[in-house]
């Protein structure tokens, strides 16, 4: 095999954070940047999403998916980023050689950096084992999605949504949109997946039933199909017994989560984080192997993209410091998730810094505080008037108060 | 009166407490993270709005479709329409982000525009 071709920072995953963190990253001075996507174009999840709602936090403004990601395809070829499209990485090493395949053949590529933007992609109905027969007709939403706005193809008259998640939601309002009847949304939680401003604009608007602890028992069909069997579900997730209903319809689609994609991660032996199933990453948006980053939604999922490009604009700044100079930060400071918080990233500080803390609920909380502790003593609290599992929460805590660190200890809770 | 509005400008989906009369507008207003808020539980009151966002077919472009969506939004009850209206018309590439498809849509004064580039294939 030929040498491998050598770049200061590699950004595997072209989608949101892969655009930002080598816009950043080229931005911050690194001298060669290669951007990996195998898809044929770049801007990912972003292409098919043409709702709005995208850049509020970012531009201030509600932007639609290819809105948002035409702004970083120019960055990214404005600022000189080398885009390899049809580009699929199928090594990589704790050194940073990087082997890809595309129409030129077998590459590789050795990276003084690599940052992993690899995304996710949807559960399906093999992951949350639906009963039944196996008709055509059974999508995932993001799926759908791609056929309905990139590939102008319908996939159905009359259809059942299992799932809330806000992918579920907003193909609800577009199925209306384009003709076809939405029967149902079933959520087998007691509450939404979804953010609560897309209950009421992608359902309410329309009057779609959404009916909560509910969940799909069985599809129905031979060739195509015929409808679906819904059941209540109780506090434990058992079915609630004379519950079962038929509902006709030609089409299920799923909407139960998203599998971030790190089998590039694990294979490399990243250490990985139980509660995200993303890495374990510093402020710098390190990894556990020295030069490897990651961010975007293969570190987090993320129901906001302005928040992944914050996020991957740091990475991808570090990325290039660290090609640059082999130098970043030590992280010092663990960061734990105490009552209330499912998780709270990043697990380790340098308290160099301000640090944006991105964090999730177990539960939905209303005029409860955000309070990072160390010590016993508070270094920062915030008032949330309202906190849910569906939405990210970010707290940003500035250099100053990193001062008065016990220990080398920071837990983050929620408090009333 | 008072209200609950969920402030749908950005994820974050405030609920918003309003207090509000009919003759004098918003009156009141709490729970809420930002000023953005202010604006949406007021047109949501008296004048609820809508982006409609959709697709338009195209010929001779590299993309089967172009993304559209109307701008400014247009009156809530009124999508529907909107969406019949917008259905049918085909468009020819090239097509650039922000090119007026359709201008004042159901003389509503809003129009459709392209939210996606489509090059020439």
């Amino acid at each position: 095999m030929a040498s491998p071709e050598i770049a200061d920072v590699v950004v595997i995953g072209g989608g949101p954070a892969g655009l930002a963190a080598a816009a950043e990253a080229k931005g911050a001075g690194a001298d060669r940047v290669i951007l990996l996507e195998r898809a044929d174009r770049v801007g990912g999840i972003l292409n098919q999403q043409v709702h709005d709602g995208f850049g509020t936090k970012v531009f201030k403004e509600a932007l639609t998916g290819p809105e948002y990601a035409a702004i970083y395809e120019d960055r990214v070829n404005e600022r000189g980023v080398e885009t390899w499209l049809k580009t699929i990485v199928t090594d990589l090493t704790a050194d940073r050689l990087i082997t890809v395949r595309n129409e030129k053949g077998v590459q590789t590529i050795l990276a003084k950096s690599v940052v992993i933007a690899t995304g996710c992609r949807e559960r399906t109905r093999g992951a949350i084992g639906t009963a039944g027969t196996r008709p055509a007709g059974v999508y995932t939403a993001g799926s759908v999605q791609n056929y309905m706005n990139v590939r102008n193809l319908a996939v159905g008259r009359k259809v059942v949504i299992l799932g809330s998640g806000d992918i579920g939601l907003i193909m609800a309002r577009r199925l209306t949109l384009e003709g076809a009847e939405v029967v149902c949304v079933a959520e087998i939680l007691p509450q939404p997946s979804g953010i609560a401003g897309n209950i009421v604009r992608c359902l309410e608007d329309f009057g779609i039933p959404l009916y909560l602890s509910t969940t799909v028992a069985e599809i129905h069909g031979k060739e195509r199909v015929t409808g679906v069997t819904l059941a209540e579900v109780g506090p434990k997730m058992g079915e609630v017994k004379g519950s079962r209903r038929f509902v006709e319809c030609d089409t299920l689609l799923l909407s139960v989560g998203l599998i971030p994609e790190t089998e590039l991660a694990v294979g490399v032996g990243i250490t990985m984080h139980p509660a995200t199933n993303g890495a374990v990453v510093d402020d710098s948006f390190r990894t556990s192997i020295p030069g490897i980053f990651s961010c975007g939604n293969v570190l987090q999922v993320h129901d906001v993209v302005d928040f992944a490009t914050m996020e991957s604009e740091k990475a991808g700044v570090a990325a290039a410091t660290w090609a640059m100079t082999g130098k970043l930060p030590n992280p010092v400071i663990n960061i734990s998730a105490g009552a209330g918080l499912r998780y709270v990233l990043p697990a380790t500080i340098s308290g160099e810094d301000s640090v944006d803390f991105t964090m999730r609920p177990w539960k939905e909380e209303h005029d409860k505080s955000v309070v990072f502790k160390s010590g016993g003593e508070v270094l920062r609290r915030l008032k949330m008037p309202h906190m849910e599992p569906a939405g990210m929460i970010r707290v940003r805590v500035g250099l100053g108060r990193f001062n008065n660190v016990v220990n080398n200890e920071i837990t983050a809770e929620i408090e009333d | 009166m008072n209200s609950t509005i969920i402030c749908i400008v950005c994820p974050v989906s405030c609920p918003v407490d309003v207090e509000w009369t009919q003759e004098g507008g918003v009156t009141g207003i709490r729970n809420h993270l930002c000023k953005l808020a202010n604006e949406y539980v007021s047109s949501e009151l008296f004048d609820p709005r809508r982006t409609v966002t959709t697709s338009m077919p195209v010929d001779g472009g590299d993309w089967p479709l172009v993304s559209v969506r109307t701008n400014p939004p247009i009156p809530k009850d009124r999508m529907l329409e909107a969406m019949d209206e917008i259905t049918g018309v085909r468009v020819q590439a090239p097509i650039h982000v922000g090119d007026v498809l359709i201008a004042n849509i159901l003389n509503t004064g809003c129009d459709v525009i392209a939210t996606r580039n489509v090059k020439i294939a």
